[in-house]
């Protein structure tokens, strides 16, 4: 992985087309502005691993899957409804 | 009563003030707003979320503290914003609010997504996915038969 030390204000380019400017530095945190053709998506890393995992889980549940998972969750080991955490 | 439809349980009537809101949608479905939840007697403890607007759209979901007693959540700002909750305080799960795990069905074997759970405000029907970054928890959380608390 390449890493560059900037100040904040100051711009990094990937290609011609993708410009991305550190705007405020905090203690815990960077705001980063990003400027990129339409057609390039532009998401959290997070966001991108819960728009695949969710579109995994779409697929509409055949019985034998919900029986399946059924079977896994009744085995004795698994409480529910859990304990109170108060 | 209206009906709504379904691939998985055909036609199911539901109680208008019974549908939940996702103001912002999910992600990978920022267009789908309305959801109902379903349980079946026979299902438990499992929750379907099914859409109103696609009947092919239906996430199987487990109560999060099914899967992890003791579960905190860690929401930002905007996510509590959209549920209607005051800002500045954690809010936990209780009474009012609800967190359902997203459960995908692999070949691999069952997973539920603890990194953003389904964050329900009972109080007012809205819901949001809610994607706590920096957390430890997964979004491929297996669910194993075997998975007793140990005791040490």
């Amino acid at each position: 992985m390449l890493v560059m030390s900037r100040h904040a204000g100051e711009t990094i380019l990937i290609g011609d087309e993708i410009e991305i400017v550190i705007t405020q530095i905090g203690r815990t945190r960077v705001k980063v502005g990003i400027r990129a053709p339409r057609e390039v998506p532009v998401v959290a890393k997070e966001v991108k691993l819960v728009q695949d995992a969710n579109r995994a889980a779409s697929a509409p549940p055949s019985p034998e899957a919900i029986s399946s998972l059924l079977a896994r969750l009744q085995s004795p080991v698994q409480v529910f409804p859990p304990a109170a955490d108060e | 009563m209206p009906l709504l439809q379904s691939n998985n349980f055909g036609q199911v009537p539901y109680q208008p003030e019974s549908v939940l809101e996702f103001p912002a949608g999910l992600p990978g479905f920022d267009d789908r707003r309305r959801f109902v939840a379903i349980h079946m007697r026979e299902n438990e403890p499992l929750v379907f979320l099914q859409s109103l607007e696609d009947p092919g759209l239906c996430f199987i979901t487990l109560p999060v503290g099914a899967i992890a007693p003791g579960y905190r959540l860690s929401m930002s700002e905007e996510d509590m914003g959209l549920l209607g909750l005051p800002a500045g305080r954690q809010p936990q799960f209780g009474e009012d609010l609800l967190g359902l795990a997203v459960v995908a069905v692999k070949e691999s074997g069952p997973t539920a997504n603890l990194l953003a759970p389904i964050v329900v405000n009972l109080a007012n029907r809205r819901a949001v996915q809610a994607i706590a970054p920096g957390s430890d928890h997964s979004w491929e959380h297996p669910l194993l038969p075997a998975e007793a608390p140990v005791c040490s």
